[in-house]
C-alpha cells in the first residue's frame, strides 16, 4: 500500500515497479488536476441526487464493463475513501490494465468519490442495481430500430475489450465458456437473452453496449 | 486458463460449503455484495465475489478448529484451474542461491519426515474496516482468521536437501495463481532465511488432516506459524533463494506497514516502511452474538485469543462499556501458535442495552489497545472486540 497521508500530488504513490503502458508521470499530472476539480465540487456533489443521472449512467456503465475484469465491483462498492485515495486507486488500476481513456477515468472517478466518499452511509446498491434503476428497460439502443446487421470487423474490438478477458482470445474460453462455434450462436434468441440480462456469473451487457454493438459481437463470433 | 466457467465454480466451491448458501445457482455478481451468509443463507460472509473472498461468521470460534469448509478465504487472483494442481502434473522447484536445484512431486515431499501442528492463520487486513479514516482494500470485519491444524513437511528440510548458499538470505514464494490480465503484479512474496529455517515453519499438504482444499492452496502451501496469512504462500509451486527481499508491487509496496506502528518506541521515522510479518495479540467473542438478547442472571460469554509467537497468558472481559475489566477463565492447555478458548461467567443485573468487550494480553506483556495504530493499509487491526447486547428481564 502506498502512503498517500501527505503529497498525493507528486507521483509518489506509484511504485517503481508499475512502468507498464502509460507514463506514470503524466498520468499523475492530470489526475491531480482532475483532484483539484474533484475536491471543489464533491461538496455540491455528495449524493447521487446532485450528479447529473446521464453521467450516474456513463459511470456506472464504465465501472460494470471496464473494472470488473479482474474483480467483481463489490469490491469497489464498499470502499469509503477520501478523493486523494481514490485518485491513487483508480491511478493503480489503469496502471494495471483497466481500459480507460482519460475522459472515462475522469467520469469515474468523480463518479466514485462522490458517490464511495468517507461519510458515505454503510450500505449502498450494488453497481448492477444502480444500473437496473437509472436503466431503461432495454439499454441504451432501444430507440435503434429495424433489423441490425452486424460488422464482424468492429465485433472482434468491442469483443476484445468487454468479453475476451472471461471468454478468452479468439473466444476460445477461460472464467467464462468457449464462445467460439458455440451453439449458442445459432440460437439467437437464447444469445440476446443471456448477452442483455447475463446470467450467473455473466454479467449483464443490455445497459452497457448498444444492440448495435452486440450484433457486431455475434456476428464477429460467427466468424470464428 | 482453460476450464470451463462451470468446472471453475464447481472446484471454487467445492470444499468450502458455499454450495448450499447459493442453492443451484450462483449468486449473481450484483447479489453476492454483502451477503450475509452468516444469516441463514450458508456458512460464510462474502466481501468480494470474483476473486473469492469471504470471512467467518465469528460464532463459528465457538469450536476450537475452524472447519475447511467455514475457513476464511482470501486470493489476489482466484485458484488456479484445478488442472494445474492436480498431483500428477504439479511440481515444485526448488532455486536460486541453492547448491543443487530441485523439482520435487507430493510423492517426493511425502517421503520427508511428515510435521503436524495447530496454527492461527489470519489475513493481515482482518478488521481492516474499523480503522478511521477508512482505507482501501477488502473491508474485512472480525472473521478472517481461523484456527487449524496443518500437516506437511518443513520448509527447512527442503531447504537442505536444496543446499542453501551462503549468500542467500531471502526465500521467496510463488504459486500457481495468475491476474487474469498479465499487465497486473504477480503475488510474490519472500520471508527471511531465519523464518524459513525455523522448524515449525511448514509446507503443508493437509488442513485438518485433509489433503489440502483448492481454495486453500492445493496441493501444497506455506505456513509461517505465528505470521500473517500473506507469507502463507498457496498454490506453492516455486521457492527462489535469493540475497535480497523479493522486489515488486506485493512485497514492496503492499502488505507493509510504518515502523512505528509496530514498534512504538523503535525510535525509527515514522515513515519507514516495513513487511507485516508476527501477529500482534488480540481476542475475539464467539457468543453471544452482536444484537443478542440475553436473560438477567448468568449469562456464558466466550471467545478466542491469540498471538504471534508468544502465548496468551490473560483474557479480560467488560461488561460495562470498559468502565471495569474481570479476567475470562483460560480453557485446555496452551500450544504455540494456536488460539486459546476463554469463557468468562457473567451475572447480568441491569436490564437494558450493554456493550460487551475483550482484551488479551500475551507472555511479553503487550495487551490488546482500545485502537490499533492507523497504517495506510489498514494492517493488523487488534483493538478490543466489542458487541452489543440487551438484557431483558
Ligand atoms: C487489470 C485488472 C484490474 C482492473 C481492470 C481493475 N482492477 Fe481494481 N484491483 C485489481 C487488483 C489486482 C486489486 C488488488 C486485489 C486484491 O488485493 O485482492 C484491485 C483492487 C481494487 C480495489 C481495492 C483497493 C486496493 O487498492 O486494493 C479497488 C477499490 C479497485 N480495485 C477499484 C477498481 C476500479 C474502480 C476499477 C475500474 C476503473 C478497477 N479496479 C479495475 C485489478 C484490477
Ligand atoms: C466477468 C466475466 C465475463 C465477461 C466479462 C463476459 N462473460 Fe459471458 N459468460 C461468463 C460466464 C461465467 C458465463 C457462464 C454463465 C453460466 O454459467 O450460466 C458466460 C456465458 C456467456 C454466454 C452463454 C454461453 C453458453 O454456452 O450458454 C454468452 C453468449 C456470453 N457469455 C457472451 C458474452 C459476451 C458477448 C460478452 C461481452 C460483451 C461476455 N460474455 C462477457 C462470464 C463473462
Amino acid at each position: 500500500m502506498e502512503w498517500v497521508g501527505s503529497p498525493v500530488c507528486d507521483g509518489g504513490g506509484m511504485s517503481k515497479s508499475m512502468t507498464h503502458k502509460t507514463s506514470g508521470f503524466v498520468l499523475a499530472a492530470w489526475l491531480c488536476t482532475l483532484l483539484g476539480w474533484v475536491v471543489m465540487t464533491a461538496a455540491q456533489e455528495d449524493d447521487r441526487g446532485t450528479i447529473q443521472p446521464a453521467q450516474a449512467r456513463q459511470a456506472l456503465t464504465l465501472i460494470h464493463a471496464r473494472c470488473a475484469v479482474c474483480h467483481t465491483t463489490d469490491l469497489i462498492v464498499q470502499q469509503r475513501l477520501p478523493a486523494d485515495r481514490w485518485t491513487v486507486t483508480v491511478e493503480k488500476m489503469m496502471h494495471w490494465g483497466a481500459d480507460l481513456s482519460k475522459d472515462e477515468a475522469a467520469v469515474v472517478l468523480q463518479f466514485v468519490t462522490a458517490r464511495y466518499h468517507s461519510g458515505a452511509p454503510d450500505h449502498l446498491p450494488s453497481i448492477e442495481e444502480e444500473l437496473a434503476l437509472t436503466a431503461p428497460a432495454w439499454g441504451p439502443s432501444t430507440a435503434s430500430d429495424g433489423p441490425l446487421v452486424g460488422v464482424s470487423e468492429r465485433g472482434a474490438e468491442i469483443f476484445a475489450r468487454n468479453c475476451q478477458a472471461c471468454h478468452g482470445e479468439g473466444a476460445m474460453g477461460g472464467a467464462g465458456p468457449k464462445l467460439a462455434r458455440n451453439k449458442i450462436l445459432k440460437n439467437e434468441g437464447v444469445f440476446w437473452e443471456t448477452v442483455l440480462h447475463g446470467r450467473g456469473p455473466m454479467p449483464a451487457w443490455g445497459a452497457v453496449l448498444s444492440h448495435q454493438e452486440i450484433s457486431d459481437i455475434h456476428a464477429w463470433l460467427a466468424t470464428r | 486458463m482453460t476450464v470451463s466457467r462451470r468446472e471453475w465454480l464447481r472446484t471454487v466451491l467445492q470444499g468450502i460449503g458455499i454450495g448450499a448458501a447459493v442453492g443451484p445457482g450462483f449468486p449473481s455478481i450484483a447479489t453476492a455484495q454483502g451477503t450475509e451468509a452468516g444469516q441463514g443463507t450458508g456458512p460464510l460472509t462474502v466481501r468480494v465475489t470474483r476473486p473469492f473472498d469471504a470471512e467467518t461468521p465469528v460464532r463459528e470460534f465457538a469450536s476450537w478448529l475452524t472447519p475447511n469448509e467455514r475457513f476464511f478465504t482470501r486470493s489476489h487472483f482466484g485458484p488456479p484451474s484445478a488442472e494445474t494442481v492436480q498431483p500428477d502434473v504439479w511440481r515444485l522447484t526448488v532455486k536460486g542461491l541453492v547448491k543443487e536445484e530441485l523439482t520435487l512431486s507430493l510423492k517426493d515431499l511425502q517421503q520427508l519426515e511428515a510435521v503436524t501442528l495447530t496454527a492461527v492463520l489470519q489475513c493481515s487486513g482482518n478488521g481492516r474496516a474499523h480503522h478511521r479514516p477508512k482505507v482501501p482494500g477488502v473491508q474485512w470485519e472480525r472473521g478472517a482468521v481461523g484456527n487449524a491444524q496443518w500437516t506437511g513437511v518443513r520448509l527447512h528440510d527442503v531447504l537442505q536437501r536444496a543446499g542453501v548458499k551462503s549468500q542467500g538470505v531471502h526465500v521467496q514464494f510463488q504459486g500457481a495463481d495468475r491476474p487474469a490480465l498479465a499487465t497486473v503484479p504477480l503475488f510474490t512474496r519472500s520471508i527471511p532465511l531465519a523464518k524459513a529455517f525455523h522448524p515449525d515453519t511448514l509446507l503443508a499438504y493437509e488442513m485438518n488432516g485433509r489433503p489440502l482444499p483448492l481454495l486453500h492452496g492445493a496441493p501444497l502451501r506455506v505456513i509461517t506459524p505465528g505470521w500473517m496469512a500473506e507469507s502463507c504462500m498457496k498454490w506453492l509451486t516455486e521457492i527462489t533463494v535469493r540475497t535480497d527481499e523479493t522486489p515488486g508491487y506485493y512485497m514492496q509496496q503492499a502488505y507493509r506497514i510504518p515502523e512505528t506502528a509496530v514498534r512504538l518506541s523503535s525510535g525509527l521515522p515514522g515513515s519507514a516502511m516495513v513487511p507485516v510479518e508476527q501477529m500482534p495479540v488480540k481476542s475475539l467473542i464467539a457468543a453471544p452474538a452482536e444484537g443478542d438478547t440475553v436473560r438477567i442472571g448468568p449469562v456464558t460469554i466466550q471467545g478466542v485469543a491469540w498471538a504471534g509467537e508468544a502465548p496468551v497468558v490473560k483474557v479480560e472481559v467488560s461488561c460495562d462499556n470498559g468502565k471495569t475489566w474481570e479476567q475470562a477463565r483460560l480453557l485446555g492447555e496452551s500450544q504455540p501458535y494456536a488460539w486459546r478458548q476463554w469463557q468468562y461467567l457473567w451475572k447480568a443485573r441491569q436490564v437494558g442495552p450493554t456493550a460487551i468487550l475483550c482484551r488479551a494480553t500475551d507472555a511479553q506483556g503487550a495487551q490488546q489497545p482500545e485502537k490499533s495504530p492507523w497504517n495506510p493499509g489498514g494492517f493488523l487491526w487488534n483493538g478490543w472486540d466489542r458487541l452489543s447486547v440487551t438484557v431483558a428481564a
